[in-house]
């Protein structure tokens, strides 16, 4: 019998459709894989089950037991425990500190802490997972990542009575680890195994699911679309299961031959979070950058905006090198930016859609001695929102009334507004509705068939062969190779992302 | 209605004050003579708030001005006993002002040190030159020409019937330039529109091209700047310059940007709404005297409506 079940589980966010009866099961002591593409639903439900975000149907049973989970306290009663990709530690206190966290510290005279219990209590922990190496007295900012995920791990073994941890949820766990710390941690989720507690493992990382895991479960679109059992299936497989389907036509075609002169041309490129980015871009052509999350997609825009600073190689447009490295730069060289995080990095969300159109422009917007002409500002925004076809209540609504997909137009609208040669476009489709995506990418064309260069990352594979000539793999910060997207099927793509 | 209440809550309070004076104090308060003294009154504070505004545009603030104040009181004092011209002793403060404000300007944006940390010790900083500056002393009588201190007690007549009815003081006068122009700045030019992004969104403005570093220096030179023409014009009332008397200024001036950021929808500073926050403080100040309040008292009358006009709009709030 399944230690815990879920079926039927349903999830939208203001109409867009994160899960749609999706189901998950998971046996005692097994270690249970999670994939998926980003956007599958994943991370969705692992908030379910922590009782971070209520589900809006979903039938658990726990044991056989039909459960709830309404809250945080209730999924942890029932044995959940998370060890989320970012561990909530507080460095300055010490190690020991950090796993009696939220518990009751042993005490001498009623008052005073009891330091030598409390770190023998800690310690008997980390010995339950085998862990000798952390001394429980240093301070938890001193470890290395992969110990303080141990750390925490360790922290969810001392609990009392019923409480017993029953299911860790890794979500990424090796993301930040070395090869070293990922295998102390393998040993440690088969000493966990070992006690009867399961494990449901969520990455990317084919190789290492395949190595540790029992079962895995496949998500797409919100749904569930198979349970295997590792030893009867393959990479392959997985691969094929997670993304499934073919490129729909659903990307407008492209209009003109791509030009003949390279616009855009990095050379061995090196910042802070990327290195040997080489790669050439012709006007009219779209190139687009892929990769597993975080492998250094979005980076490579925020080098050519002048965000991150060149360390070594070299950038150049036109066939000259850029020369002040920093936005306000770039914007004026007519390259325009699209942000990953609409709302954190693109928009003033309280301020009228004139404004966070016109912003870069204001100068040529402007008389003489800075003094803003309204009407010129009116007549801009005017016209660029008519291009972006942009939906709102007039150009003075402010930016937070409105949907996601006409928040985007209005960056969309931003960044086109002085004819950029150069368009650094960061997933320019998330989270916007299927109606908005297709206007987006008629955008992107109509520039580009106009003779811009567009550099674009997407996590939508399909997306991105859709709209892309070419497409650049980054491996963990570093440009691995660079493929014709011409043929090539999500699957190729994704494989190409793995080892 | 409830929404139009949060947004004029603060107006309506302000004309509930002045009515409730006006009850109160039939023969004086409502007077034009009255209205005249409370604008010189409130001069000072006014241009203070009135610039402190480019600040709290940004999201930022100044804790400095009223030392800044003071310290330029001293500057002006001090070359005018040293015999220098008036317009010598004045430039000189309000250099001293704009580079003031700069340094300010500079460790915030350039150092990233937090507005609050950094102004709290360029305040120390100042008022520690001020008294150095100053040995401690007030600086008075001869040393204060005539022609200085004779501004603040100036005006521009206006005879009423051929006889002269009314002076409108000169310090108000330019209390009311200085909002001109902070008005045309903020609200008219492409540079008070990126101070506004850049407190609307400070990344998104970033990646946008504004070049936020550079605006951020040039706002809190401009902070300075307006603090410097508040001592110097206090420093002309009183005839005198002594390293404390500008210090009450900073947190009046605050406060009044904070009441006018109650009346914006968006929770932004606007001058014209700094305006009437420095009305409030100063009919306050002036219908409480007159009916001899006691001045403990019209301190905690005054927090507490700070703290009414806030609480009953949604600035100043934790945002989820």
């Amino acid at each position: 019998m399944s230690f815990l079940e879920v079926a039927h589980v349903s999830k939208s966010y203001s109409g867009a459709i994160a899960l749609k009866d999706a189901r998950l099961d998971i046996a005692p002591g097994e270690v249970h894989a999670l994939m998926g593409e980003n956007g599958a639903g994943k991370s969705t439900i692992i908030k379910i089950l922590a009782g971070v975000t209520a589900a809006d149907s979903m039938a658990a049973t726990i044991d056989g037991k039909p459960v709830t989970i309404t809250d945080a306290q209730e999924s942890y009663r029932h044995g959940l425990r998370f060890i989320h990709q970012e561990l909530n530690i507080v460095p300055h206190l010490s190690v020991a500190e950090n796993i009696m966290l939220g518990l009751p510290y042993p005490r001498r005279f009623g008052a005073l802490v009891d330091w030598r219990k409390l770190n023998a209590m800690a310690r008997a922990a980390l010995d339950k997972l085998q862990v000798s190496h952390i001394d429980t007295r240093i301070k938890a900012a001193r470890l290395s990542t992969g110990d303080q995920m141990l750390m925490k791990i360790a922290a969810t073994l001392i609990s009392a009575g019923d409480n017993m941890a029953r299911l860790y949820v890794m979500d990424e766990p090796t993301a930040a680890l070395t090869g070293a710390e990922s295998r102390k941690l393998f040993e440690v989720i088969d000493e966990l195994k070992q006690s009867g507690a399961s494990i449901l493992y969520v990455s990317h990382r084919m190789n290492e699911v395949m190595e540790i895991c029992d079962r895995v479960t496949v998500f797409r679109d919100g749904q569930t679309i198979a349970t295997r059992n590792l030893s009867d299936t393959d990479k392959n497989e997985v691969i094929h299961l997670m993304t499934g389907r073919d490129v729909k036509d659903s990307y407008p075609p492209r209009r003109a031959a791509k030009g003949e002169d390279v616009l855009l041309e990095t050379k061995a490129l090196r910042t802070r979070q990327v290195r040997d980015v080489d790669f050439q871009v012709n006007r009219g052509e779209i190139l687009g950058i892929a990769g597993l999350a975080d492998a250094g997609q979005s980076a490579v825009l925020l080098a050519l905006l002048g965000v991150d600073r060149v360390q070594a190689g070299h950038v150049t447009i036109h066939g000259s090198p850029i020369a002040a490295q920093n936005p306000s730069a770039a914007w004026r060289n007519h390259v325009a930016y699209i942000p990953r995080e609409r709302r954190r990095e693109g928009l003033m969300l309280q301020r009228r859609i004139v404004d966070n159109i016109n912003l870069p422009h204001l100068q040529k917007l402007s008389f003489a001695a800075g003094f803003l002409s309204r009407r010129r500002e009116r007549r801009f925004a005017d016209a660029l929102g008519k291009k972006v076809r942009l939906k709102s209540g007039g150009m003075n609504q402010a930016c937070y009334q409105l949907s996601g997909g006409n928040q985007q137009k209005v960056v969309f609208a931003r960044a086109l507004g002085d004819a950029p040669e150069l368009l650094l476009l960061d997933e320019p489709t998330r989270g916007v509705d299927v109606g908005a995506k297709f206007d987006i990418y008629t955008l992107i064309r109509e520039r580009s068939a106009e003779g811009a260069a567009v550099v674009m990352t997407s996590s939508d594979l399909p997306e991105l062969i859709g709209m892309c000539d070419r497409i650049l793999i980054m491996r963990e910060g570093a440009q691995h190779s660079i493929i014709e997207t011409d043929g090539l099927s999500p699957a190729d793509l994704l494989a190409k992302f793995y080892d | 209605m409830i929404s139009l209440f949060k947004r004029y809550g603060t107006l309506v309070g302000f004309i509930a004050i002045v009515a409730f004076f006006w009850f109160n104090l039939p023969d004086t308060f409502m007077t034009a003579r009255n209205w005249l003294n409370i604008s010189q009154q409130i001069s000072m504070l006014a241009v203070v708030a009135f610039t402190m505004t480019f600040v709290m545009v940004m999201g930022d603030f100044d804790l400095s001005v009223g030392s800044m104040a003071s310290l330029s009181g001293i500057t002006a004092a001090l070359l005018f006993s040293q015999g220098y011209p008036v317009a010598a002793g004045v430039a000189a403060a309000l250099a001293m002002g704009i580079l003031g404000g700069f340094f300010n300007g500079f460790l915030v944006s350039i150092l990233g040190i937090l507005p609050f940390v950094a102004t709290l010790g360029t305040l120390t900083m100042f008022s520690g030159l001020a008294f150095w500056l100053s040995d401690g002393k007030t600086i008075f009588g001869r040393d204060i020409p005539k022609t200085f201190s004779g501004f603040a007690r100036g005006g521009v007549d206006i005879e009423l019937a051929g006889t002269l009815a009314l002076k409108i003081p000169y310090l108000s006068i330019l209390a009311l330039v200085v909002l001109a122009a902070v008005w045309l700045v903020l609200e008219q030019t492409s540079f008070g529109r990126r101070l506004y992004a850049i407190g609307g969104n400070y990344e998104a403005a970033r990646l946008a091209g504004v070049k936020v570093r550079r605006l951020r220096m040039a706002a809190f030179a401009l902070t300075g700047f307006g603090a410097a023409i508040g001592g110097l014009m206090y420093a002309s009332r009183v005839a005198s310059a002594n390293p404390t008397q500008g210090s009450g200024l900073m947190l009046d001036a605050i406060a009044a940007v904070f009441l006018g950021m109650t009346m914006s929808e968006e929770g932004e500073p606007r001058v014209l709404a700094t305006l009437v926050g420095v009305l409030i403080l100063g009919v306050l100040d002036n219908g409480l005297t007159q009916m001899s309040v006691d001045s403990y008292i019209r301190e905690i009358l005054v927090g507490a409506i700070i703290l009414t006009a806030v609480a009953s709009s949604s600035v100043g709030k934790f945002r989820r």
